[in-house]
């Protein structure tokens, strides 16, 4: 990879997934590496056909290869979410409360 | 009434009441006119709200003329990001679908500007739903891209689009933006104004739009650090309707006026970026260099910000927005790559979700114990000029391939940072110097930003407006 290491790629590819206002001005790993470009993997491919199951009148051809190109990218960035080590009573960051309304 | 007027401060305008000079009304009528004449220029204004603002401002006047003085905004005019709701006013959010939308009531943030006595001029124009649905170019609202003052041809920046335009060109004192990850900052960059991205919490979201409940913030963009915090002081704090915000204490203990701020610059903050901001950007530290200890080079913890990032979006984007997505009203957005963006997220899992908010409580933690090794960060704000209007983001600037991300991790974890203007590059477009801190900690980087203001001028350019 040219100047950039493996996991500074993988951050920013799933900055650039997350959202392309984070990456306006970013380097741009989809141009520059090859597995970007690799075809969708069946599940990306399983999960947008479930969109067309789910609105079949709504996509184009081009829509549907659109989206499951982004269904691939993110299930990609899933990956780094499991990489950094979790217990069991570390919990989502926001607490339920309980509530009680007036007598 | 002098052209000066649109460009004064808040400080400078409450001078001028307080002084008797000038009144709210004026001020108002002498806004509202250049918000209709010059707005459309920049595609910067969605609805100029004239009798509101004449009704507030006389008000403004009465309770002045009777001695009864509510504080620095009182009878000072200013603008929103049309996410905000305003009663008798639609609220678009940027979006075609909703258009005609329409709340009872104002947002806190609206509430409690009126009542420190602020008169609401304007809705001002932003991306379709806050680009909440992955624009990636810059026609991306039903009011047409925005377009920086500096050069018509550029963009001015988003998602709050029109209040780094309105406050560039003068059409109002300062703005209230939003930033889920870069719209205040960016939009100050471009356009060449002061934006403070308070920390999570610390202003109330009740009656904005919600993109990403967990990340979103409201804060100004004005002329000046004094001007945003000034603003600022008024919007924050607790707010029953939104039971994220915190009170907090926004006084800054006094410092010796010799004190050394430590300043840490990212790795690769100024390497293949535009040259013309790397130098900017360089020759801002030297202006402070006797007030602040650089340490070159350092590294954020190695946590993947992204995806965290990028599920927490998804999933609360897709959430917020399911009513569009069931309906498919998605497709009556202006650009085309936001029909079909919100899509993908309906395949996020649950689990998956959760996994990024577990995830971000320990980023959190090692995030603030490595800012708390310096009092701020400092990167150039964008490490480009504003994007041509004609091209994707992508393809705007070829070749720009470096810099360091700082807005994007810092945004995940909800901490606070300003930018200001700090010179011009490609095309006459300015450019922008950011600090980010701690929690909390806007404070100092007001203190910082003040510092550097009270050393240049580039807070006080104007752009040509004939």
């Amino acid at each position: 990879m040219d100047g950039i290491t493996r996991r500074a790629f993988a951050e920013q590819f799933a900055l650039a997934v997350a959202a392309p206002w984070f990456m306006e001005d970013m380097p741009q790993p989809r141009a520059q590496n090859p597995q970007a470009q690799q075809e969708p993997s069946p599940l990306a491919k399983a999960l947008a056909e479930t969109m067309r199951l789910r609105y079949p009148d709504r996509f184009s051809a081009d829509d549907l290869t659109a989206i499951t190109r982004s269904i691939d990218n993110r299930l990609r960035q899933i990956e780094r979410l499991y990489q950094t080590a979790l217990t069991n009573g570390d919990e989502p960051d926001f607490v339920y409360s309980v509530y009680r309304g007036a007598d | 009434m002098a052209d000066d007027l649109a460009f004064a401060s808040v400080v400078e305008l409450g001078r001028l009441l307080r002084q008797k000079k000038t009144s709210a009304t004026e001020l108002a009528t002498y806004f509202l006119e250049r918000l209709e004449r010059i707005g459309p220029r920049y595609n910067a204004v969605v609805t100029v709200t004239r009798e509101r603002a004449l009704a507030e401002a006389a008000q403004a006047d009465r309770e002045i003329r009777q001695g009864k003085w509510r504080g620095p905004l009182h009878g000072i005019p200013y603008g929103v990001k049309d996410l905000l709701a305003t009663k008798d006013y639609p609220t678009s959010w940027g979006a075609a679908p909703y258009q005609q939308q329409k709340f009872a009531a104002d947002a806190s943030v609206v509430e409690r500007l009126g009542a420190a006595g602020g008169v609401l001029v304007a809705k001002l124009a932003m991306v379709e739903l806050a680009g909440g649905m992955g624009y990636n170019q810059p026609n991306a609202s039903f009011t047409g891209p925005g377009k920086t003052p500096w050069n018509p041809a550029y963009w001015s920046g988003g998602s709050s689009s029109g209040p780094g335009a309105a406050v560039a060109a003068g059409l109002v004192p300062f703005a209230i933006g939003s930033e889920t990850s870069g719209s205040i900052l960016t939009p100050a960059a471009y356009c060449g104004v002061t934006g403070l991205r308070p920390t999570y919490g610390l202003v109330s979201r009740h009656g904005a739009m919600a993109l990403a409940w967990t990340m979103d913030k409201l804060g100004p963009l004005g002329r000046s650090a004094e001007d945003c915090r000034i603003v600022l002081f008024v919007i924050a704090g607790k707010d029953a309707k939104d039971p994220s915000t915190v009170d907090r204490d926004l006084r800054t203990a006094a410092e010796s006026p010799n004190k050394r701020y430590r300043i840490g610059i990212p790795k690769g903050a100024d390497k293949d970026i535009q040259a013309e901001v790397a130098a900017n950007f360089r020759q801002a530290l030297k202006v402070l260099e006797d007030r602040v200890e650089v340490v070159e080079d350092v590294e954020l913890p190695d946590l993947p910000y992204g995806a965290v990032a990028g599920m927490i979006i998804a999933a609360e984007g897709a959430s917020a927005f399911d009513d569009l997505l069931k309906d498919g009203r998605l497709s009556q957005l202006t650009a085309p790559e936001d029909r079909t963006g919100g899509y993908p997220a309906l395949a996020v899992s649950a689990p998956d979700y959760l996994r990024a908010l577990r995830v971000r409580r320990p980023m959190q933690r090692a995030l603030d114990d490595f800012l708390k090794k310096f009092d701020a960060l400092a990167v150039p704000t964008r490490t480009t000029v504003a994007s041509p209007l004609d091209k994707s983001f992508r393809d705007g600037w070829p070749g720009v391939t470096g810099g360091a991300n700082v807005i994007g991790p810092t945004n995940v974890v909800g901490v606070p940072a300003v930018s200001v203007p700090n010179g011009f590059g490609v095309q006459n477009l300015p450019t922008g110097l950011s600090f980010t801190a701690r929690a909390f900690d806007e404070g100092k980087l007001v203190t910082l930003a003040r510092l550097y203001q009270s050393r240049t001028d580039w807070h006080t350019r104007r752009p040509p407006i004939a």
